[in-house]
């Protein structure tokens, strides 16, 4: 039965489907939740606080039971996944001890386990997947520190290289931008476009609107259900937004702001910790960069010269 | 030479050298233990097991049991009564285990003092290893070494399970049946604890070495050796020194640990007080530490 994972390179399935979960003290923290994923995909999971992102993730990882609905993975049950390593997360620094008495290597060898026997003893083969994956993070020069003597940018790489180890080839990922410096906001995105690449289907949990745009081939919006899922350009319009945040978001209106026609198309948007959306004239999104996006762009023109006439 | 000579004193008597090995055992197999229950945060559930053991042993001595047994089904209880009224009640932890396990040692006291022919409850509170009988004796060896070879087998589970549950369970690893483990292996080594330094004191035995060991080391391996030498070496120490001290076998082997964490604390080369002082300083004064450093 777990052959089928085996065989699963670049067809990788996760469906959620009618998925409503109520914990013991009567919370109801979803309900009716449903979509899909096919690999390799980057999907960003969005919702403001509260709005069930991790009641969502629980449910993949199998900790909680869903009082409806059911999550499977390559058609299968999570129990099955999560024998077969094909699950992998990454917790948000908060959820981890920093004065554990571990080092780097420990931490990236712990990926390991689930596929070592009984008494957990490292063979080469585990030695050299950590080795590899500390590589691809950049972090095999710093394997013998303990985990809290690194700075906040390392330790997410840590936890991402752990994930390498493990193979997993669902990975989820809570809030890993939030106190990570730009240089490594870039490398961990480059590193889950080979991943992507690879077939992998990567969820991203995040409240940074801004940067999901950016990276995420694909979006589902949360707030106690899913509101919308599909390609990111078509859910993160303002009226879905406006219906997952209600007025939680900030608006920033042009029309109505001082920008002045003098101030020409440059716009300059300073934020102090999280990336801007920024919204264009009839409501489409505006990207940080046109490259690889320049059919849009020429859509767009079409658009307006059609318009003109 | 005298001195000597009364240094050796209590090595002379067969019940001093069966306490002291036995302490010293206990002690290991406490400190092996501490550096997990330290890092998983049970200090306090240490606590109210020791507590809630009471009631268990009392039983058993009147009927005949063996000790373990007794202490095992109360501390099994107990923890049970901690979960059941944590998840259908608002209270916090804390206050639940506050009190779940000083209602147990309350039924422990309340057995006792009805049955006076029962266990002697100096035995149970304070401990009593310089008269162990023979029967407790081999249930504390059969504890130890099936602990020792436990933790052996497992340490590597456990440590992620501590380090990281939900990574534990991401992994497939059975996380229930590692957290009932630990909560079996934590009853059994108190009861064999309680043994040596009675209920007031087992706590210490299961935290003090592994806090100690933590300052000291940077790896979980290493603190585990660490927390075992600290736990044995005390209690090896403390029980031999309890013959000039009147047999107060817990007192000695507590303080001596207490004495032991104090040193650390201070100068522990890393994570002790001073050097954290120290390196804060030069962190304020960076350009000098450097030239120092050069």
């Amino acid at each position: 039965m777990t052959t089928s994972f085996h065989h699963s390179t670049g067809d990788l399935r996760l469906e959620v489907s009618g998925l409503g979960v109520v914990y013991a003290n009567g919370h109801r923290a979803l309900s009716g939740a449903s979509f899909s994923l096919t690999g390799g995909t980057i999907c960003g999971l969005v919702g403001p606080n509260g709005s069930g992102k991790s009641t969502l993730f629980k449910s993949m990882m199998g900790f909680v039971r869903p009082s409806a609905g059911v999550v499977t993975i390559n058609g299968g049950p999570v129990r099955e996944a999560l024998k077969a390593q094909v699950v992998a997360y990454v917790p948000q620094a908060e959820e981890v001890d920093w004065d554990f008495p571990v080092s780097v290597w420990d931490v990236v060898l712990m990926g390991r386990y689930g596929a070592m026997n009984f008494l957990r003893r490292a063979r080469l083969s585990d030695r050299l997947a950590v080795e590899e994956s500390l590589r691809r993070v950049s972090l095999w020069e710093f394997r013998d520190r303990q985990i809290g003597e690194l700075s906040g940018g390392q330790k997410k790489r840590v936890f991402l290289a752990r994930a390498l180890a493990q193979g997993g080839r669902l990975i989820l990922l809570d809030e890993p931008f939030t106190g990570v410096d730009v240089q490594t906001e870039e490398a961990i995105i480059v590193l889950l476009r080979e991943l992507r690449t690879s077939g992998c289907i990567i969820v991203v949990s995040t409240h940074n609107l801004g940067s999901v745009p950016e990276f995420c081939d694909q979006a589902v919006l949360l707030n106690k259900t899913v509101l919308a899922c599909g390609p990111t350009a078509s859910v993160f319009t303002e009226q879905n937004l406006t219906a997952a945040f209600g007025g939680v978001l900030r608006h920033f209106h042009f029309e109505r702001s001082t920008i002045q026609s003098h101030d020409g198309r440059s716009v300059k948007i300073m934020t102090d910790d999280e990336r801007p959306l920024v919204f264009g004239k009839d409501g489409h999104l505006e990207y940080k960069d046109r490259e690889g996006r320049e059919s849009l762009i020429d859509e767009r023109r079409r658009r307006e010269t059609e318009a003109e006439r | 030479m005298g001195m000597w000579h009364d240094l050796l004193v209590p090595l002379q008597y067969d019940y001093m050298v069966r306490a002291v090995v036995v302490s010293g055992l206990i002690g290991v197999v406490c400190g092996f233990l501490s550096a997990f229950v330290t890092l998983k945060g049970w200090s306090l559930l240490g606590d109210a097991l020791s507590h809630a053991v009471v009631p268990g042993v009392a039983l058993a001595g009147l009927l005949g049991w063996p000790l373990a047994a007794g202490a095992f089904l109360t501390g099994v209880l107990a923890t049970g009564a901690m979960a059941l009224i944590k998840v259908k009640s608002r209270l916090r932890e804390d206050a639940v285990m506050g009190i779940v396990f000083t209602t147990f040692f309350a039924a422990g006291l309340l057995i006792i003092s009805l049955t006076p022919g029962g266990v002697d409850r100096k035995t149970i509170i304070f401990g009593n290893i310089l008269a162990i009988a023979d029967r407790e004796l081999l249930q504390v060896v059969v504890i130890a070494v099936v602990t020792l070879v436990v933790l052996g087998c497992k340490w590597r589970d456990l440590m992620l399970f501590c380090f990281d549950a939900t990574q534990a369970r991401t992994l497939g690893l059975p996380v229930v049946v590692l957290h009932g483990l630990l909560l079996v292996l934590m009853s059994a080594t108190v009861v064999a604890a309680l043994q040596a330094v009675g209920a007031v004191l087992v706590v210490a035995m299961l935290v003090t070495p592994g806090a100690a060991a933590h300052l000291l080391t940077d790896r979980f391996g290493r603190m585990m050796w660490v927390a075992a030498g600290l736990g044995g070496g005390c209690a090896l120490v403390g029980a031999y020194a309890s013959y000039f001290f009147d047999g107060a076998t817990g007192g000695c082997i507590v303080t001596l640990q207490a004495l032991v964490f104090g040193v650390v604390f201070l100068w522990a080369p890393r994570h002790g007080w001073l050097a954290e002082r120290r390196r804060a300083r030069g962190r304020s004064g960076s350009g000098k530490a450097q030239e120092v450093r050069l």
